[in-house]
């Protein structure tokens, strides 16, 4: 009876997501008044249908990408804290935006190559390269120990090389401020469509390796003893992860929290197997980030907030809430 | 003449002398005794002479410096200082806002002009080296400090200066055909995107020279704006740094918009950025700069 | 009489320090082995070596075939291993927990057959855990959690079946119960091999492996004085081994 529920909440969550994306239709610098005028004004309807539908929808598949990212993390880690964050793909995803508007004007080649990938093909290259630096650094994935290690390592290594260059060129300051802090604002139709083809391959890749995560459950060993190629499953986790993690920062940036808090949301409502629990864990990182979009947007109208700030209050105040309740009947999160 | 009388002279004459050069030198110290500023932090320092070796933390400080014709006074700049060319060879110590303490006392200097945002200015005093906090952040701080930096060098040149400068923000503005005193501009300051309203330095400059700015002034002096809001807007020119250039064209909504169809875009290299943002001397050139980008953009054309 | 389970030259370190120093040893099919030994001899290493968990050098041969050449679904076919409990997985109930062990027998991602309900459901009514199949893990006490860890090893019907510390948080009944599914899994020609501190109950195997320092000191019949006297030695004297009821007994010697 535990699939009916876990089949409930997947519906219910996907209800509130029509829902919040029709409030998102009129959330904005001018408010509800575009969709009425949206009929006659072109300007108007360029501002409903081109702005603001495939942000609104961007930010759910963002919010689905990095919970996806987080389920898959925590299951491989075998660590509730664990976010997708953790093998260096925040910190190359900084670095790669950091090269890219350093190298702008270096050469005419490479201005050229700028203007037509923007700054999301740098950050995607940069999130990517963060992960395979990590392991390149673990020698592989077999011991998850080095394998955090190395992620940390990286993340420190890579920030110091993004603030030298900050350093260097305090111009760039406030861009990557709003890129470190995550933002709709820039999610169009194309990226919208790079976000849903990803996270169509990773939901169907990850549900392919999730026996593992549940077999990983019971420990290493035992999972190996049950005839698990380890290695070879853990290297394509960890492929979907990279996958996942830098296809989202490369159209938002970094948002916090998403991706810790979406499966913790889902755990804390249903138990289930990791299969489940990742597409479960993906519709809720959806629903918050959409609903973080929304309020970010709307609370200093016209101005914005950076998203990240709101998933940080929304996420953590759910996870301090969380652990307080949990506190009240057991002793341990 | 007999001898007594000569000598009487002699002593008179002596002693006049002496009182002369006691007045003299009485007169010289008290006209130049006791200089003293009071700085943007309420401080008031007090320096016995104007300063001859000068540590300057602040870009927008050096060059004013160096207008006031006193660029030979300078003997540090922090990093970010770039103009005239002749600073660029002096001592950089470190960033304006983290100065590498040792290498400013290294240079012995009478005075350090820095932000009044920068924490080194405890350090420093504490080390017994006189702070001059200034912070020119709007077109009547450039006067402001100007003038107070003039004080503090002992030249009376700055309000001169200042009238040059001003005069020529007005040939600046006067220079632009009256056509183009309605444009609506829209200056993104970075990506985020952070827009430069009326109150900040840029949008007084755009005041200035006549022409509307989108972003009201209730939004402050840099608000982080929804991009809607830009689309929305619809202003006739646009400009931004080149850095902040790269996919403006590919934002969603914004290829629509008249300034980007009809390319009326004023794109800033690094150099130009400077002399925009500065609240400096180097105004003048900022005000021209623009002026002359938006006579030339919206010049009617046929395409 | 077959040997099930073979070892020759077994030589194992963990991290720099080597910790089996050339074990030999050969387990015949259809007996209870239980090893003994002080802590620290390398017995659970033993056991993670024979069931391909470590690396080493030497062979092992699992039911006439080189260990390292059967691919790993065979294997995990043909060995079950139970391990001290190293587990996350509170969340998964307890029915989820027992067929995971059937996975060596699944087809990627199908759905459980009737065979594997079958086998889930006699591991957990042996362990006597049916009735609360539905729980998560992480609402059972230690006890149970381990029989249902113990249901998880039974449901993958290995022919060889190797545990470690199996009776971990088991009160004495359950500690019985144990015994009885073990003598049950042995009269029908499985192999199993138990590492166990409990030395009385390690007595009531057929066979018992004594080990000390990565070694092997003696591999006998649990009943033979030789083994009792093995026994007494590797705990330098500070046990005596009696009999009662015909069954063996560890007492302390002070």
């Amino acid at each position: 009876m535990m699939n009916q529920r876990a089949s409930a909440i997947a519906l219910v969550l996907l209800l509130i997501a029509v829902a919040l994306v029709a409030v998102g239709l009129g959330v904005g610098s001018t408010g509800f008044e575009s969709i009425l005028h949206a009929v006659d004004d072109p300007v108007a309807w360029q501002i409903v249908w081109n702005i603001r539908l495939p942000r609104t929808l961007g930010a759910w598949v963002a919010g689905a990408l990095l919970g996806l990212a987080g389920a898959v993390a925590q299951g491989l880690f075998r660590n509730p804290l664990a976010d997708p964050y953790l093998l260096g793909s925040a910190s190359g995803a900084s670095l790669g935006v950091a090269l890219s508007l350093v190298l702008f004007g270096v050469s005419p080649f490479a201005t050229q190559w700028l203007m037509r990938l923007g700054l999301t093909a740098g950050a995607f290259a940069g999130a990517v390269a963060g992960v395979l630096l990590t392991l390149l650094l673990a020698k592989g994935v077999q011991h998850t120990l080095r394998l955090l290690l190395a992620g940390v390592i990286v993340g420190v290594v890579l920030g110091a090389a993004k603030e030298l260059i900050m350093l260097a060129r305090p111009d760039f300051l406030q861009s990557m401020q709003s890129f470190m802090l995550g933002s709709t604002g820039y999610v169009g139709w194309s990226a919208f469509n790079i976000m849903l083809l990803t996270w169509l391959l990773c939901m169907g890749a990850a549900w392919l390796l999730s026996p593992v995560l549940d077999g990983l459950a019971l420990g290493e060993a035992t999972a190996a003893s049950l005839g698990l190629p380890l290695a070879r499953l853990r290297r394509a986790l960890v492929a979907v992860l990279a996958l996942a993690t830098g296809a989202a920062v490369a159209q938002t940036g970094l948002v916090a929290f998403v991706g810790l808090a979406a499966p913790h949301l889902v755990r804390s409502v249903v138990k289930t197997s990791h299969g489940r629990l990742i597409g479960l864990s993906s519709l809720a990182g959806g629903v918050l980030l959409m609903a973080a979009d929304i309020l970010a947007r709307w609370v200093i109208a016209p101005q914005e907030l950076p998203v990240g700030v709101l998933t940080a209050l929304l996420g953590g105040g759910y996870l301090l809430w969380l652990m307080h309740q949990r506190g009240l009947s057991r002793g341990v999160m | 003449m007999n001898k007594s009388s000569f000598m009487t002279m002699r002593r008179a004459a002596g002693l006049l002398g002496w009182a002369l050069g006691l007045t003299l030198w009485l007169g010289l110290h008290s006209a130049v005794q006791a200089l003293q500023i009071t700085d943007d932090r309420g401080t008031t320092v007090t320096l016995a002479q104007p300063p001859q070796r000068i540590v300057s933390l602040l870009p927008s400080l050096t060059e004013m410096v160096c207008a006031l014709d006193q660029c030979q006074r300078l003997v540090g700049v922090d990093r970010y200082s770039n103009f005239p060319a002749s600073v660029r060879a002096l001592p950089q110590v470190g960033g304006g806002l983290d100065p590498n303490i040792e290498a400013v006392v290294a240079l012995k200097p009478n005075v350090v002009l820095m932000a009044t945002s920068a924490r080194a200015s405890e350090r420093l005093q504490a080390l017994g080296i006189k702070v001059v906090a200034l912070e020119p952040k709007t077109h009547a701080d450039v006067r402001r400090v100007l003038e107070k930096i003039g004080a503090l060098l002992g030249v009376d040149d700055a309000q001169r200066v200042w009238r040059v400068i001003d005069a020529s923000v007005s040939a600046a503005a006067q220079s632009l055909p009256p056509a183009a005193r309605s444009t609506r501009v829209y200056f993104e300051v970075s990506g985020g995107p952070y827009g430069a309203g009326e109150s900040s330095f840029i949008g007084e400059t755009l005041t200035r020279l006549g022409v509307k700015n989108i972003l009201p002034a209730s939004l402050g002096p840099f608000p982080k704006l929804n991009p809607e809001f830009v689309v929305r807007a619809d202003p006739d020119l646009i400009m931004v740094g080149d850095t902040n250039y790269i996919g403006m064209e590919q934002r969603p909504g914004w290829g629509n918009m008249r300034a980007m169809r009809d390319k009326r875009v004023c794109v800033f290299n690094r150099d130009e950025a400077d002399m925009l943002v500065r609240p400096g001397p180097r105004m003048v050139d900022g005000a021209r700069l623009m002026a002359r980008c938006i006579a030339d953009k919206m010049a009617p054309h046929t395409p | 009489m077959s040997i099930a389970l073979s070892a020759q030259s077994i030589r194992a370190s963990l991290g720099d320090v080597e910790v089996l120093h050339g074990i030999d040893l050969s387990l015949v099919a259809g007996r209870w082995t239980s090893i003994v030994g002080p802590n620290g001899a390398g017995k659970s290493t033993l056991l993670k070596v024979l069931a391909g968990l470590l690396p080493h050098s030497g062979t092992v041969t699992l039911l006439g075939q080189p260990l390292s050449s059967l691919p790993g679904r065979v294997r995990a076919q043909q060995l079950a291993w139970l391990g001290q409990n190293e587990s996350s997985a509170d969340d998964l109930t307890v029915w989820d927990v027992a067929m995971l062990g059937r996975l060596p027998h699944q087809p990627w991602l199908s759905s459980p057959s009737a065979a594997d309900h079958a086998a889930v459901e006699q591991a957990l009514r042996a362990t006597q855990a049916w009735d609360w199949r539905a729980r998560a893990l992480g609402q059972l006490s230690g006890g149970e959690r381990q029989r249902v860890l113990l249901a998880r090893a039974l449901a993958v019907q290995a022919q060889v079946l190797l545990m470690d510390e199996p009776l971990a948080n088991l009160d004495p009944p359950h500690q019985t119960d144990w015994m009885g599914i073990v003598r049950a899994l042995v009269a029908q020609g499985s192999t199993v091999v138990s590492v166990l501190h409990e030395v009385s109950i390690a007595l009531q195997a057929d066979d018992v492996v004594v080990m000390a320092n990565g070694r092997v000191l003696h591999h006998g019949a649990a009943h033979h004085p030789a083994t009792h006297t093995a026994v007494e030695q590797v705990f330098d004297g500070r046990i005596s081994i009696h009999a009662v009821a015909d069954q063996w007994v560890v007492l302390p010697r002070l």
